[in-house]
């Protein structure tokens, strides 16, 4: 793996929020996931770049439970978390969104987010001031609440996108995974996700996207791993990472020449 | 500091809050209608037609088995095609305890119910990482199981099941005991639905891995759905068979399990209250059909299909949302 | 005492035979359906029903013709009339019933619940409620190897042995087999291939029908028929199909073939009336242990 080092980070100063080690995840003959390390400190925000197919869902996915590695382990803050459902590593302090948007189609938007104030975790942090109390002021943080009442299906994508985000903050996330959150996007769309990934920072939560396009990342992140074929391939600052000529390769081919 | 005294004055806001409420509902639209028709269906015993009362027995107890139904389906997302199983465990305890035990047949009803919620768990565990279609063969699969179980077993009856259980009283009677659990039980499922809870098995339906993203311990709240249908399953299968006085195995057929999704799915799907109308509907066209008999079934199988295929929303909410707005219209909006 | 062992054991083997041919027949339609379409068609056993009652129907009006004295071929020609039947009737099905709710999978099932029910109720309203007994073809008893078998469930084995190969060797080496496949994988990729995946899933229902329609041909004469019998073979092909893995061709003959000498074993061994219930343990055992089946695959919806 090229390391790059100079990250805007002072490692080891905020400590680690996520550490994994030998992640490793086959699908029949296929590795997805391949031998990866690396870890997040708290309060930072961490990007995951690599072309499509590099395994960067299926890390997510094994981060938070909805797959079970072959072998390798996931300690967040500390606690491990291999092979925990999905629930309960998010009553821990970890929440998620996903690539392809969901949401409970036929509830109101409110009740969109009031379900994962109803998690555990969302009771006990949001319990004294009421589940519809704080499921408005996270829509309203989200930028959503004169749609309260109205179902998802009229929302267009960019502001589906911060209803997921809405219903990860419900459950009162340390840390946040954000599957390709631009993906999709208008500019405008995108302004408005960046402005409160940036809000949330400021906030203290750790974040970990991915983007498939590096440009968008590049403001927005102060440090990145890349992946190729399951494999981390590279880390460290945005501008650095996608000038390493092993990740140029990996998005655009071996042996390409350019004019 | 320990209060020591009861709270009068707050209790007494609450109480006036509630009937204000009340008093609010009870004047709009729907609490109007819901008022009227409770009234009438209150009443009825007064017009001393036995044979009448005798069907609308049957139909409030529908209703209560439908939204049972209604509730595991229509708001948890858990079709099941054995609803039967739970309609006939708890007949049949309740008819043993009554019988052979003298127990008074309050108590035998709850009892009863217990035991179907017993067996709601016993079914609902297996059928736990089951979907859809899957879940519907599952669960039909353990009502023949019963059926079978019951048919071919000696205990409690064999075939003939057990017969002969004492009255608890004339039909008049008998008909406002049922429709007080009718309406105990259908409010109670509508506070359940509008609740967290019910919230919670909204979402579950909509979106179960997401539910699961959002910390939602899914198995959990979907074995509570099933223990809460169960339960009412349970009591309508109590009153069944305290009305006919009679339990035997043809309380597990799938026929049986067919009437509650008929039945819940002609009033409407998620809205418990359809239940009523749908259990209503189907009673009295089963009447209205009787000299028709073997035809009957196979018109109703028919209106299922037809139903499933053309008005997915049942028949409650599309004609209430019609009368609304012919009620505008006359009072002039 | 040997003897009679060694006829023990062979009855249990022959009997089992013809019990797996019969689940492998209800099965293989049925796990095809829901592989393909990821649908449950819950009037599967009402199709069987339908088939026997139709021959059933078919036979007497055809025998008011002296030109078909000969029974066997009477039979023949009410078979391929029922048949017949039977797989148009599947393609309505699919065509009434299924397209148009085939975003919703449990209006599916719903519908094809209703739809058996509709059967049943029709069988009985034009028939009568009571059981009937359909004439064998082939009523001769056969004795092998010392067991005494009907020739029509010999015959029965050697039709489902052959049609069950027919089947897998289409969906394996023809061209609309492959389309069979390729939908079943994954549907929206064949459609962007240009497959009518409609025409695909209507093909699939209508083999099923024709399967199961052949089981109902050659294995209910010599035996009684009464409108609820539908359930009873819906049932047997849903454990099977469990059994064997939902959606895979090869685990259901494995399956059907297993199951059928396991029920034969605990007929002979323990008690008829306990292999009732066999099928019905074996999906609540598979449900809790391995719901994907012997051979299927893991996640099936």
């Amino acid at each position: 793996m090229y390391r790059i080092y100079g990250t805007r980070y002072e490692e080891g100063k905020m400590g680690l929020i996520l550490e994994v080690k030998n992640l490793t995840k086959k699908f029949g003959g296929l590795t997805a996931v391949n031998d990866v390390n690396f870890e997040v400190h708290r309060g930072e925000i961490l990007g995951l770049i690599g072309p499509n197919g590099a395994g960067k869902t299926t890390l997510f996915q094994l981060i938070s439970g909805f797959e079970k590695p072959n072998s390798g382990s996931v300690r967040f803050n500390g606690v491990d978390i291999t092979g925990k459902k999905p629930y309960q590593i998010v009553n821990l302090g970890m929440a998620r969104t996903f690539q392809l948007v969901r949401s409970f189609r036929y509830l109101s938007l409110l009740d969109n987010i009031s379900v994962a104030c109803l998690s555990p975790r969302g009771k006990e942090a949001f319990g004294e001031i009421g589940i519809d109390a704080a499921a408005s002021s996270i829509l309203a943080s989200v930028g959503l609440v004169d749609k309260a009442r109205l179902p998802p299906v009229i929302l267009p994508h960019g502001d589906l996108r911060k209803l997921e985000i809405g219903k990860a903050l419900g459950t009162n996330p340390e840390f946040l995974l954000l599957d390709e959150p631009f993906s999709g996007l208008a500019h405008e769309e995108r302004v408005g996700i960046t402005k409160l990934i940036e809000q949330l920072t400021d906030e203290g939560v750790t974040i970990f996207m991915t983007g498939h396009v590096l440009h968008e990342l590049m403001t927005l992140v102060p440090r990145v791993i890349a992946m190729h074929q399951g494999r981390l391939i590279a880390e460290g600052p945005p501008k650095e990472v996608a000038n390493n000529r092993i990740v140029l390769e990996a998005y655009l081919g071996r042996g390409e020449e350019f004019a | 500091m320990v209060k020591l005294q009861f709270d009068w004055e707050s209790a007494g806001n609450r109480f006036e809050a509630l009937v204000n409420r009340f008093v609010k509902w009870a004047f709009s639209f729907r609490g109007g209608i819901t008022l009227v028709c409770l009234g009438g269906l209150l009443c009825l015993p007064l017009t001393g037609r036995e044979y009448l009362v005798t069907i609308v027995i049957t139909a409030m107890i529908l209703a209560i088995f439908a939204a049972s139904w209604d509730l595991l389906a229509g708001f948890a997302g858990q079709t099941s095609f054995g609803h039967a199983a739970f309609f006939g465990i708890s007949g049949y305890f309740t008819a043993a305890l009554v019988k052979f035990y003298g127990v008074h047949w309050f108590v035998a009803i709850f009892i009863g119910a217990g035991c179907a919620v017993i067996f709601s768990l016993l079914i609902g565990i297996p059928c736990l990482r089951l979907k859809g279609p899957y879940l519907a063969l599952g669960t039909l699969a353990f009502a023949l199981i019963l059926y079978n179980l019951f048919l071919t077993g000696d205990w409690l009856g064999g075939t003939e099941g057990i017969s002969a259980l004492p009255n608890i009283g004339d039909v008049f009677v008998v008909f406002y005991i049922v429709a007080a659990f009718m309406v105990a039980s259908l409010i109670i499922m509508r506070a359940i639905v509008d609740s967290n809870l019910g919230t919670i098995l909204k979402a579950i339906r909509d979106d179960e891995v997401g539910a699961d993203a959002t910390g939602i311990n899914t198995t959990v709240y979907k074995l509570i759905a099933f223990m809460v249908s169960g339960l009412f399953a349970g009591i309508a299968g109590a009153l069944f068979v305290l009305d006919t006085t009679a339990v035997n195995p043809a309380l597990f057929q799938p026929l049986y399990s067919f009437y509650a999704i008929v039945m819940a799915s002609i009033g409407g799907i998620a809205t418990i209250y359809g239940s009523i109308v749908g259990a209503f509907l189907f009673r009295l066209t089963g009447e209205l059909l009787r000299p028709l008999a073997a035809a009957s079934l196979l018109i109703f199988a028919t209106i299922l299909i037809l139903i499933i295929r053309f008005a997915e929303e049942g028949v409650m909410n599309p004609v209430l949302g019609h009368v609304q707005d012919l009620w505008d219209k006359i009072r002039g909006r | 005492m040997q003897r009679k062992v060694n006829i023990m054991f062979l009855e249990i083997l022959i009997f089992g035979t013809i019990r797996g041919a019969l689940l492998a027949l209800l099965a293989l339609g049925f796990s095809l359906v829901y592989g393909v379409g990821g649908l449950l068609n819950l009037a599967h056993g009402a199709f069987f029903l339908i088939t026997a009652y139709i021959l059933y129907w078919t036979i007497p009006l055809l025998a008011a013709i002296p030109a078909l004295s000969y029974y066997p071929l009477l039979f023949g020609i009410a078979a391929v009339i029922s048949l017949s039947c039977v797989v148009a009737i599947g393609a309505v099905t699919y065509l009434g019933l299924m397209k148009p709710l085939q975003k919703s999978h449990i209006g599916v099932v719903i519908v094809t619940f209703a739809l058996a029910f509709f059967f049943e109720q029709f069988v009985s309203f034009a028939g009568d409620p009571k059981s009937h007994y359909i004439v064998p073809p082939v009523p001769n008893i056969v004795t092998i190897l010392g067991v005494r078998v009907l020739q029509q469930q010999l015959v029965f084995v050697l039709g489902s042995v052959i049609l069950v190969t027919l089947v897998t060797l289409f969906i394996n080496r023809s061209k609309i087999g492959k389309s069979i496949r390729a939908v079943s994988q994954d549907s929206e990729a064949a459609k962007l291939v240009g497959i009518n995946t409609d025409r695909v899933m209507m093909t699939s229902l209508m083999i099923s029908a024709l399967l199961v329609g052949f089981a109902a041909v050659l294995y209910a004469p010599g035996n009684y028929i009464a409108p609820r019998i539908g359930w009873g073979y819906l049932l047997l092909a849903f454990s099977v199909t469990i059994f064997g893995g939902m959606g895979s061709i090869p685990g259901s003959i494995l399956g059907a073939y297993v199951m059928g000498y396991a029920t034969s074993l605990t007929d002979y061994l323990i008690n008829p009336s306990f292999s009732e219930i066999v099928p019905l343990i074996v999906i609540l055992v598979m449900l809790l242990l391995r719901p994907q089946g012997l051979l299927g695959k893991k996640g099936l919806q």
